[in-house]
């Protein structure tokens, strides 16, 4: 939070802050009101030059408990029947599913109602700006979900959105959402963004220059993200049992499902 | 001064009034679980360590020694099961000493409840203790808090209840020790497949009043696979504001030898017996 | 005793699905409504709960964190209005960004500036934006940078104590007011201004920024001061970073000067010009 009020700031309270800290201190408050359940899991998006992949695993959890193996995370937008044949926009929410459930329902019905209205397919662009006023209409009562939203743009492009639970969002390259954001982010900076890499033959001191990332291809971006969920399963206990993957393309979206670490 | 050092206590129960998170400790979220059968008794742990939803330890060892013929499984804080059961295991040995006898199980659970009681559960130790003595096999539960069971079946942990669903389904009396051994690695199995807290390896423990046989990794059904790319990184990615290679006689300044001679040297000899 | 019964028996699926006649006309408007009608929890105090569920300062272990933005700065000069910022986002203590926009631009003429709550000012700024177009097509000329300024101000004001967290500059230039400056937060406050730094690196900005300014900057020295002000602050301020994004506001409307990543901007400003000699990279 910045510091524009009357209200203290983190940078003034870094974690451990005693002044600020105080007003919440003595008895812990009790809210008799908490309607949120953290479902775990882990989501992730790469968008290409042709093509976006996201992906995410299929467990959902609650507690040390494991509710189900199978609760898919990715979502297809609008297309017609059970199906969604024709779609071509992919939803995925994790942190609270009956929330991450409720925030699919009603994007699904606003992309079919712009067909109907309109008789076209929306935009992703479109799509994305719609999903960020239904997330900020409950500013005040959020949806707890971290929402990514993927799709091909009007230039035929890979396009992916990231959002916060209230709506700020932003179109990105590549962004991992939920229970092991924290260890498959920085892997993605890294091998997507080529961040902290430079020229190996690049001159020393100012001279050395920083690796440019370009787009990448498709097999090479379903290594990365086979990669990075195998090793979130390794040292995150609530990523596991399956990843689901959809490979939007201007042809359509394939989807693949593959097994992962049940322990 | 023995024992533990309390001077921190009072500041870090303030410091926590005051919204300080506590330093999370590495805990076993574990199973573990323990049965008798005809010729002895089996004890089993999974190996995985957790610290909150992070994997800690991927492959740990939960089986602690006691004596050549008693073992400890054990849950809770981590660095509790391990000080408790080596101090509990020393102290056995110098009571073995001075008894001139072999250690008893009943020994080994009442020196612990009565260790753990007096720390009215601070120490988060949860043990399952088992072993063969000249009064027969016996398996124990010892809580944090020092209360104890006897049973001829038992679990703890955070997959208790998946690994007791298999023994409540499958054990029998009178087992072999094949069926005992089978019947406590699938029970770790539910627990491993089933509880969050507990994941990757079986280790198992047979202890018979002739000899111990310790299984570690008896079950490894959680093998990763093999990754699709390879990151290893070109000489030079990384940038480097500067270098300096320090060798090995630049080290040695920082070394001081000292000769010592005389009656220094040798110590002083320990008293033993004869 | 039948007309008991009919009057207690209701048609087995009457509540199922959507009841309320708003929620359905809700999910059938293809465009989102104008009237502004938040969802709400259904509780005494909706602001109290949630702050219980969203502030991370007051509670490290809240179930939603959301993304926060930080240093923003702009000031007036001879040239114009400088407009400069970094681009990171904070949720707790996660880098959730670092290529956060934090420069709306409103329209080609007016910038708006982000710190606080990011979704609050991506909305409020898109809808003030709106307002300023519909301005525009109802009186037929262009909104004035206070107008603007104070239908934000108003705005904000109408939910004060509901939880919207935003300190926001709206800069611009008008024909009749010239290059014009005004701060704005989610308390209310509205001050008009020649140089404003907001967010949690503030401080460090004001710092580089109070002690080099004068009105007579040329538009090369006042873009590399406010270029070196953020720089101060993502360097100071573990809640800045990212990129520096530069504008420069002209009579002929605002001009975009890139989104320059700090890393080699501060290894430059050290090693060519020796400042930053706090930092070192000797080995002895």
């Amino acid at each position: 939070m910045a510091s524009i009020s009357s209200f203290a700031m983190p940078s003034e309270a870094p974690t451990y802050s005693f002044a600020a800290a105080q007003s919440a201190s003595g008895q812990p408050r009790q809210h008799g009101f908490y309607p949120y359940t953290d479902n775990g899991g882990s989501t992730l998006g790469i968008s290409g030059d042709s093509f976006t992949i996201l992906a995410g695993d299929t467990r959902s959890t609650s507690g040390y408990n494991i509710n189900t193996r199978y609760a898919p995370k990715l979502f297809k937008l609008g297309g017609s029947g059970p199906n969604h044949e024709g779609s071509k926009i992919v939803l995925s929410v994790v942190g609270f599913a009956a929330d991450g459930n409720a925030l699919q329902e009603r994007l699904d019905t606003i992309v079919k109602m712009y067909k109907y209205q309109h008789g076209k397919d929306i935009s992703v662009h479109a799509c994305a700006q719609r999903l960020s006023h239904i997330l900020y209409n409950k500013r005040f009562f959020p949806y707890y979900v971290h929402a990514i939203l993927g799709g091909i743009d009007e230039e035929g492009k890979g396009a992916l959105y990231s959002y916060d639970p209230v709506g700020s969002y932003e179109r990105e390259q590549c962004r991992a959402a939920g229970a092991a954001a924290s260890l498959i982010m920085p892997f993605l900076d890294n091998q997507v963004n080529l961040k902290n890499q430079y020229d190996p033959n690049s001159g020393p001191g100012l001279e050395k220059v920083q690796r440019v990332p370009k787009p990448l291809d498709r097999t090479t971006v379903e290594e990365i993200v086979r990669d990075a969920f195998t090793s979130a399963v390794e040292r995150h206990i609530e990523v596991g049992d399956g990843l689901q993957m959809m490979i939007i393309t201007k042809d359509g979206i394939e989807e693949v499902y593959t097994p992962l670490k049940q322990d | 001064m023995p024992g533990f050092d309390f001077s921190n206590h009072n500041r870090n129960i303030a410091l926590h009034a005051r919204g300080v998170p506590l330093p999370k400790a590495t805990s076993t979220g574990t199973t573990i679980v323990g049965a008798l059968y005809n010729g002895g008794v089996v004890i089993a742990a999974d190996t995985r360590a957790t610290s909150g939803p992070i994997v800690a330890d991927k492959n740990c060892e939960k089986l602690h020694y006691i004596s050549p013929q008693i073992w400890c499984a054990g849950a809770g804080t981590a660095a509790d099961t391990e000080f408790t059961t080596a101090l509990i295991s020393s102290n056995l040995e110098l009571h073995a000493l001075s008894t001139g006898r072999k250690p008893r199980v009943v020994t080994v659970m009442t020196m612990l409840k009565q260790h753990l009681f007096r720390y009215q559960g601070h120490i988060g130790a949860y043990l399952v203790v088992a072993g063969c003595d000249p009064t027969g096999s016996h398996l124990f539960t010892v809580h944090a808090h020092g209360s104890t069971d006897k049973l001829p079946y038992v679990t703890m942990g955070s997959g208790s209840l998946a690994a007791m669903s298999v023994f409540e389904t499958q054990w029998k009396r009178d087992m072999t020790r094949d069926e005992a051994v089978k019947l406590c690695a699938d029970a770790i199995q539910a627990g491993i497949f089933n509880d969050l807290g507990s994941g990757s390896n079986v280790d198992v423990c047979v202890i018979t009043p002739e000899k111990t046989e310790l299984m570690r990794n008896y079950i490894t059904p959680n093998q990763r696979e093999k990754k699709m790319r390879d990151y290893k990184f070109a000489r030079g990615t990384t940038a480097v504001l500067n270098e300096k290679i320090i060798t090995k006689e630049e080290i040695s300044k920082y070394v001081v030898v000292e000769d010592v001679t005389g009656e220094q040297a040798v110590g002083e000899k320990m008293e033993v017996d004869q | 005793m039948d007309a008991l019964v009919s009057r207690y028996s209701r048609p087995a699926f009457q509540n199922e699905g959507y009841s309320k006649e708003d929620q359905q006309q809700a999910l059938q408007d293809v465009a989102p409504p104008l009237s502004l009608n938040f969802a709400l929890p259904p509780v005494a105090s909706a602001a109290s709960w949630l702050r219980a569920m969203t502030d991370d300062h007051s509670n490290p272990n809240v179930p939603i964190k959301i993304a926060h933005g930080t240093t923003t700065l702009a000031f007036r000069f001879k040239g114009g209005i400088i407009v400069a910022t970094d681009s990171r986002a904070t949720a707790g203590n996660w880098i959730a960004s670092q290529t956060v926009k934090k420069v709306i631009e409103i329209n080609p003429m007016l910038l708006g500036t982000m710190a606080g709550g990011a979704a609050d000012c991506q909305y409020w700024l898109a809808y003030l934006g709106m307002q300023c177009r519909l301005h525009e097509l109802r009186q037929k000329r262009r909104i004035s940078v206070a107008a603007a300024s104070k239908i934000l101000a108003n705005l904000v004001y109408s939910y004060k104590g509901m939880g919207l967290s935003m300190g926001t500059m709206c800069a611009g230039v008008t024909p009749t007011e010239g290059p014009a400056l005004y701060y704005i937060d989610s308390d209310g406050t509205r001050l008009a201004g020649n140089l404003f730094c907001v967010g949690s690196g503030q401080t460090f900005a004001y710092g580089v920024l109070d002690a080099e300014y004068k009105y007579e900057l040329e538009d090369e020295e006042a873009l590399e001061l406010g270029r070196r002000s953020i720089l101060a602050a993502t360097h100071r301020d573990a809640y800045s970073g990212g990129y520096i994004n530069l504008y420069h506001v002209k009579e002929s409307g605002w001009v975009k000067h890139g989104f320059t990543d700090t890393n080699p901007v501060f290894w430059e400003t050290k090693l060519k010009k020796g400042e930053f000699s706090n930092v070192t990279a000797n080995l002895d």
